[in-house]
């Protein structure tokens, strides 16, 4: 075992083992801890950003490509928000990237998001190949109608209407619940797998010489 | 008087249950695994086996283009997907071009595929920079730069990750956009922006699509499976699924062992507050 595989052992398990003791209380080791991740996070952020900005935008301009000094005054004009006398300037880039975003999603939003979609929930039905894709296909159908009947706020939900809108929600409260669940699987993930870190590398190889 | 008794009754004890006896339970179960592990089986599922088959099917010498996501915050949760998914690649003998949409992705590239370092290292497999995989490195591309690059990659990267014009990649004398790509890995940790892909990808340019995404994003991918998305892989647990099916053994086995078991006091600690909540309303 080389130096930097101890010292990194001791590094990663003393920042894990500092963030997790905000389980305990506020202290300074959790402070220096979550500091020091923030700005290490950060530092690689700018870091990356500027090299970016120096491959996509100013070399290339350099070499020739006169027509990036457009975007590149653009995204100058973007910091003059921080000058009161001068930020109207900061609305134009603004307004040209909403412009473009939202350009670029509506090509796609209808056809695949929509169009494909619904073709797909009602299709579903009468193409499965087997008795338990139809079923399958029947609950998304039910799900799918009666999820959007519960956004129906322009009629009270009485009736026929009410009865939908009860299903749909259920349906809402099963789908919240599997994204939920997915989420508190990942933190378990994140938790397990650092002190993981800390058995494996800290207490086994260096301190045990194992592995 | 009545008060006092619903507070001693065993529908409000199950309802108080100590939260910290469920931590302290979940820490246990973790260890136990991590010093004697269990190999439980793992069940490989329809997406799980859909996305190897997208990748190992394609013809030799066919292109993928990875629009890379990986970031260290969720790494644990994403480790055994990535290092599965570029052990299958570097198996194949697909030719790959990776670009990265978020600045760390980069430095984690490096952690997985860095050449003799990586966890997926590429030397191991015979694979040649700039014959058999290309990195573009990062640029804030969000969804308007993923149509740039359908169109035009040299609009977006004029150089590799280390300056090299691509103009001087062998590999990348033929490649310049959507119509060159067979096949598209997104990989990506904010769930809707599997929307881009779709968007950009899919419908414009009927680019066949696998993903790769965190475990909680997995019912906003479900709806486009099977159809515009041919296979996806969604947390760790499906990450372990792709070691089993690839035959590439790695983190994600034991990981699974341990949240198997590590699960349970939260399920136990759910079934008694819906118990409680349950028998305050209808057993009093």
């Amino acid at each position: 075992m080389i130096i930097w595989d101890v010292i990194a052992a001791f590094a990663g398990s003393f920042l894990t083992l500092s963030v997790l003791s905000m389980l305990w209380k506020d202290n300074p080791c959790f402070k220096f801890g979550q500091q020091g991740i923030i700005g290490i996070v950060i530092a690689n952020s700018v870091l990356v950003n500027m090299k970016s900005l120096l491959d996509t935008g100013i070399r290339p301009l350099v070499a020739g490509r006169i027509t990036l000094i457009v975007p590149l005054v653009f995204g100058v004009l973007l910091y003059t928000r921080l000058s009161k006398e001068y930020a109207w300037l900061s609305k134009y880039p603004t307004s040209m990237m909403v412009g473009v975003g939202t350009g670029v999603m509506i090509m796609g939003t209808l056809r695949g998001q929509v169009i494909d979609q619904v073709k797909k929930t009602i299709l579903d039905v009468f193409t499965a190949t087997d008795a338990m894709g139809t079923f399958n296909g029947i609950l998304i159908l039910i799900g799918t109608v009666s999820s959007i009947a519960f956004w129906i706020f322009t009629k009270e939900h009485t009736g026929g209407l009410g009865i939908v809108s009860k299903i749909g929600r259920v349906y809402l409260m099963i789908s919240l619940g599997a994204n939920w669940a997915g989420e508190h699987v990942w933190y378990l993930t994140q938790v397990l797998a650092r002190l993981a870190f800390v058995y494996d590398n800290l207490i086994m190889k260096v301190l045990l010489g194992q592995g | 008087m009545y008060e006092e008794e619903k507070k001693d009754d065993i529908w409000e004890k199950l309802g108080n249950f100590d939260v910290r006896w469920m931590f302290l339970g979940c820490i246990v179960l973790i260890f136990v695994p991590m010093i004697w592990p269990l190999g439980l089986p793992t069940i490989v599922s329809q997406p799980t086996k859909d996305y190897y088959n997208a990748l190992v099917d394609l013809p030799p010498g066919s292109i993928l283009a990875v629009s890379f996501g990986g970031g260290f915050g969720a790494l644990d949760e994403r480790e055994a997907q990535f290092i599965a998914t570029f052990k299958t690649i570097f198996s194949t003998d697909l030719k790959m071009v990776i670009y990265c949409q978020v600045s760390e992705g980069p430095a984690v590239l490096e952690y997985i595929i860095g050449e003799g370092t990586g966890l997926a290292d590429p030397l191991k497999y015979g694979k040649v920079y700039g014959e058999d995989y290309v990195r573009l490195g990062y640029a804030p591309l969000g969804e308007v730069g993923e149509t740039a690059i359908t169109t035009n990659i040299r609009s977006m990267f004029s150089t590799d990750y280390y300056g090299t014009p691509l103009d001087n990649i062998p590999m990348m004398e033929n490649i310049n956009g959507a119509d060159d790509i067979d096949l598209l890995w997104a990989d990506y940790g904010a769930c809707t922006t599997i929307e881009w892909y779709i968007r950009q990808w899919v419908v414009p340019e009927q680019m066949p699509l696998i993903i790769t995404t965190l475990g909680c994003c997995a019912p906003m991918a479900a709806p486009y499976y099977p159809g515009q998305l041919i296979g996806f892989l969604s947390g760790s647990g499906m990450g372990t699924e792709l070691e089993i099916t690839s035959g590439n053994p790695g983190p994600g086995a034991r990981t699974s062992d341990i949240k198997n078991l590590a699960i349970l006091p939260f399920l136990l600690y759910l079934l008694l507050g819906n118990i409680s909540s349950f028998g305050k309303k209808y057993m009093r």
